[in-house]
């Protein structure tokens, strides 16, 4: 009975302990620090709930590691069907945090629906990806955008775009790692790229469209292909100009381009508030950084969110260049060690699930660590496994549990296929 | 699962994470410096450490000023929410646009800095807001001090009260000094000494660089304190001044104007420094009201004003002794000066039918004699017989018609006047003018500080000290002691040692058998001299007394000055006496002479100087 944990993959399992004891220094370092008696008292109980937590996870993790791979396949759909549910739940009865009306009660617990929809999502996908029409791309192509649509438009209904936008994130993910054309699916990678571009500067994107005009000619010698390359470059250039210009309020056309330039006047009172208090205090740590609850930044408080969303600043600021690479490091472990493992799985379910857990966290460490270091716009999604917050921990954690479950279990495959 | 999707995964990975290790180093290597500077910006405070203003002691070492503790609330405008105004409001008992108008006037100072408020809010409510602070971001609290005074003896112009720094002061002090030593909302000394030994009493400031939160509350020290400065160079005062002297000197000054001021004889110390009426530094402490100081500069009896050191009279009979002193040196009265008489019919004839008065017929008069009587004709002679310039040039060597090297800044020279002084006048004018000013009267004016300094050299015998108030000051963080620095070495009025003690005797005999009979101090011989100075209008005669005791071995001299309430021995004379015997016994034991001088002081009052026109 030894075997079923022989092939657990350790060195992911390692990359997550430190992820994991990285963010709770942080959140130490900031919620235990000089500062707290200017702590609300919510929040001076971080480090306790998010030990609490990390138990909770781990429990989870164990649970995850345990459930043979017949009942993973087969529940699947179920699994996604709770979430869907808890999703609609939060929307009728839950309870709003800052603007986002996500959170469900269970027991003692308050969870975020949002969260959890998108371990419901990855089961499905994969699930979709065993059945037979898998290799008809069209047909399967559309049903993973459906699976990935329905929790995403229901988030977005509880008025939580950043979480809403890792769903569509994932749709070039799964879509590549499930036959879809790769030029279909640069296609629409296509889109945020020249969106990003057209928001920084319009020169660049035209130049960036031209230089996609002529790949797509060379690389699919399609004048069709490179015509739609360069009508999607087109029309989001289009698009965003428009909306910049003509649809959107004025604090919201801030909030998307002012991290391009977050010191100027009209931003550094609002909107650059964020950016500007993130960057000093990431780049005062310098190379070794001021050493733990030493951060002038982090104990004083001039960060907002510095125990949530912008946890990775009080590890730059206080471990400097030297802890922010070993995050870094810690994080490529991770997800290059899962992408590795995918070589050693036949199975469709397997494999898809590796890539959606890959997909989550490398969208989730882009987007924040991109918006921590100012290279995009404030999007408010946690930074995995460092963030202070119970339901993306365990989310995180589930995920990654299936993960090293299907590599694991990948002898159990050929059974069910 | 074809290899190439595997790669492409793996390569976009790879290439996220080398973009964000790239801006990592960007930000955390290469522009460390900037953002560091932001950060530093951010949280380092220099928090100026003001040392405690110096208390100020008496020269038995009581206290005459000291500091007690005043709660400040400040406001950072960048940090502060308006939503809170009104909860900043109730914390304070006060309108909620009272607190916006605060919060416009820090806007306009520096919107990023703390700026003081309220101040002097009470301890509750300081402690209130302290309470409150994690709630109320951008809302401070600063404890400083505040000037108390526990003493009976106020002093008010000795001392000289404090307020906050004008505008003005600010931009000449900045011009000449560091910035750190004043900033807006400060206080300094105003007048007295206060404002006189300004650099001492406040010492430099330190500085203490401290991290604050964005609260601006303090959360941590900077490199553990090495970079901080201490404060420096503060130090307290101690004063030659004896505050019960100088209490009873205010008591017996009631429903009076005037001033009296007594020294030291031996090193011109001041013992006491009274200007009445005078009042009360209190109000000053905090800032005084704007209708309070109206009220002040405004008022006829002119409270602000420094009569002792400022005020100008003619001095009356308590001149005659300088007169004498001239006459003998300058050999007015002959080759034997001393046994000289002029014959006094009870008038000075003038010539062209004018004719002087004496108080009495003394028929012929010695100097000794002439001092004793106070007798007008035998000094109208000498007044006429004087030339101007050298007159001039005797009672600057006394110290009159010169500013005193003191130090109070108020302080004004007087006026003898001089051969320039009269030369429009007509001989026969000039000549009359030329003998009043021989018993005192007429064209000249001597401050009561002047009248008691030449009293020191009566008494002494010859040596010219400067006056002045601080004794030595202390270092309060080593202890040591220091003199004033600014004090010039005593100058010698060369007097023949003859000549000074027949005025001495003269002065000696008006206290035993003169105008100062009344006033003598029991048990101790003094000497002094009445006056009886002219007041412009028509308005009653001033007081006016000088003395010193006692006689052999003199340690105190005085100048009294009592406004319009007649001549010099029924009010001055006895104010002064009193205090010389307070100073010398240190206390008045009871004695019918004591109730015959007090009587005689408490019940002169100073005529109003409200007049039916100005009803």
């Amino acid at each position: 009975m030894r075997s079923w944990y022989r092939n657990l993959d350790l060195p992911a399992l390692c990359a997550w302990i430190g992820l994991c004891s990285c963010g709770l220094v942080a959140i130490y370092s900031s919620t235990h620090g000089e500062a707290q008696e200017f702590l609300l008292n919510t929040v001076q109980d971080s480090f306790q709930r998010q030990i609490l937590w990390l138990i909770i996870s781990s429990v989870a993790l164990a649970i995850v590691l345990t459930i043979p791979l017949e009942w993973l396949v087969r529940f699947s759909p179920l699994v996604y069907a709770i979430t869907i549910g808890l999703l609609i739940a939060a929307l009728i009865f839950g309870r709003e945090v800052s603007g986002a009306r996500s959170w469900v009660y269970l027991g003692p617990l308050s969870i975020q629906s949002s969260e959890l929809a998108k371990v419901g999502a990855i089961l499905m996908a994969s699930y979709l990806f065993t059945l037979r029409f898998r290799n008809n791309p069209v047909v399967f192509g559309t049903l993973i955008a459906a699976t990935l649509l329905l929790p995403a438009s229901l988030i977005i209904l509880q008025n939580d775009l950043g979480t809403a936008l890792v769903f569509f994130g994932m749709l070039p993910i799964l879509w590549l790692c499930t036959g879809v054309p790769l030029r279909v699916v640069g296609l629409v990678i296509l889109f945020p790229i020249t969106g990003y571009l057209a928001v920084i500067s319009w020169q660049i994107a035209v130049g960036f469209t031209i230089a996609v005009g002529v790949i797509a000619l060379f690389g699919t010698r399609s004048y069709k292909w490179m015509t739609a390359g360069v009508m999607a470059c087109a029309l989001t250039i289009g698009t965003a100009t428009f909306a910049l210009n003509y649809v959107l309020q004025p604090h919201q056309v801030a909030r998307i381009v002012s991290f391009s330039n977050p010191e100027a006047d009209e931003f550094r009172a609002g909107v650059g508030f964020h950016l500007v208090q993130s960057k000093a205090a990431l780049g005062s740590g310098g190379l070794w950084g001021h050493g733990f609850q030493q951060g002038s930044q982090t104990q004083g408080r001039y960060i907002p969110e510095q125990s949530t969303d912008f946890v990775f600043s009080v590890v730059g600021e206080e471990w400097g260049f030297v802890g922010s690479v070993v995050v870094l490091l810690l994080f490529a472990t991770l997800m290059l060690r899962l992408i590795r493992l995918v070589k050693f799985i036949d199975h469709p379910f397997g494999i898809c699930l590796i890539f959606g857990a890959v997909g989550i966290f490398m969208i989730h460490v882009c987007v924040n660590l991109g918006m921590v270091l100012g290279l995009l716009p404030v999007i408010g999604i946690p930074l995995p496994f460092l963030s202070y917050g119970g339901s993306a921990l365990l989310t995180n954690t589930l995920i990654l549990g299936l993960a090293l479950s299907v590599y694991m279990r990948r002898a159990e495959f050929s059974l069910y296929v | 699962m074809s290899k190439t999707r595997y790669i492409l995964l793996n390569c976009s990975v790879i290439a996220s994470i080398l973009i964000l290790l790239l801006q990592l180093f960007r930000l955390q290597v290469v522009e460390q410096q900037d953002h560091s500077q932001i950060a530093d910006g951010n949280a380092l405070r220099n928090i100026r450490v003001v040392p405690a203003r110096g208390s100020i002691y008496d020269r038995n070492g009581t206290v005459l000023v000291h500091n007690v503790p005043k709660y400040t609330v400040t406001l950072t405008p960048t940090h502060f929410d308006e939503s809170n105004i009104r909860h900043l409001a109730q914390l304070l008992e006060i309108p909620d646009s009272v607190v916006a108008r605060k919060l416009e006037e820090a806007s306009h100072f520096n919107p990023y800095k703390p700026s003081p408020a309220f101040s002097n809010v009470s301890f509750e409510q300081y402690s209130r807001i302290s309470e409150d602070a994690y709630l109320l971001p951008g809302v401070g609290t600063e404890i400083n001090h505040r000037r108390h005074y526990p003493t009976d003896a106020r002093s008010s112009h000795a001392l000289g009260y404090t307020g906050e720094i004008s505008p003005d002061e600010l931009l000449t002090i900045r011009s000449e000094s560091d910035s750190l030593l004043y900033r807006q909302g400060d206080y300094l000394g105003k007048t007295g000494v206060e404002r006189s030994y300004e650099p001492w009493l406040r010492g430099v400031p330190g500085i203490a660089r401290r991290w604050v939160n964005i609260y601006g509350l303090e959360v941590m020290t900077y490199a553990q304190g090495q970079a901080d400065q201490k404060p420096r160079e503060y130090y307290d005062l101690h004063l030659a001044l004896d505050a019960q002297v100088q209490a009873l000197a205010e008591s017996l000054f009631v429903n009076k104007r005037g001033a009296a001021i007594a020294l030291n004889p031996n090193d011109g110390s001041i013992i006491a420094l009274v200007s009445k009426p005078d009042y009360a530094l209190e109000l000053f402490d905090d800032g005084i009201q704007n209708d309070t100081w109206l009220e002040l500069i405004n008022h006829t009896d002119k409270p602000l004003y420094n009569r002792a050191t400022m005020n100008l009279m003619p001095p009356g009979s308590t001149w005659k002794p300088f007169m004498a002193l001239f006459a003998l040196s300058e050999g007015l009265l002959g080759d034997h000066g001393h046994e000289t008489t002029i014959y006094c019919p009870g008038y000075h004839p003038a010539g062209r039918g004018r004719y002087f008065r004496c108080t009495n017929v003394h028929g012929s008069v010695n100097v000794v004699d002439a001092i004793r009587l106070s007798c007008n004709t035998f000094f109208f002679e000498i007044a006429r017989r004087m030339n101007i310039s050298a007159f001039h040039e005797y009672a600057n060597k006394f110290g009159f018609g010169v500013k005193s090297p003191f130090d109070l800044r108020e302080q004004t020279s007087g006026l003898i006047p001089d051969s320039a002084y009269f030369s429009s006048s007509p001989s026969y004018v000039r000549q009359s003018l030329l003998m009043n000013l021989g018993i005192g009267q007429g064209d000249m004016g001597v401050t009561p500080l002047q009248l008691a300094r030449y009293t020191t050299v009566l008494a002494n015998g010859g040596t010219l000290y400067p006056p002045h108030l601080v004794s030595h000051f202390v270092n309060r963080e080593t202890g040591e002691s220091f003199r004033p620095p600014n004090l010039p070495p005593p100058v010698e009025v060369k007097v023949d040692t003859m000549y000074m003690e027949l005025v001495r005797q003269g002065m000696k005999l008006v206290m035993e058998s003169g105008t100062g009979v009344m006033s003598q101090i029991p048990g101790i011989p003094s000497a002094g001299k009445t006056g009886t100075s002219q007041a412009p209008g028509d308005f009653t005669d001033h007081s006016v007394f000088i003395m010193f005791a006692p006689y052999d071995n003199p340690q105190i001299a005085l100048a009294v000055h009592c406004e319009n309430t007649g001549d010099g021995s029924h009010c001055a004379a006895p104010i002064a006496s009193l205090l010389a015997e307070q100073y010398l016994k240190g206390e008045i034991p009871a004695s019918w002479q004591k109730n015959i001088r007090m009587d005689r002081a408490m019940s002169a009052i100073s005529e109003s100087l409200i007049t039916e026109n100005d009803l």
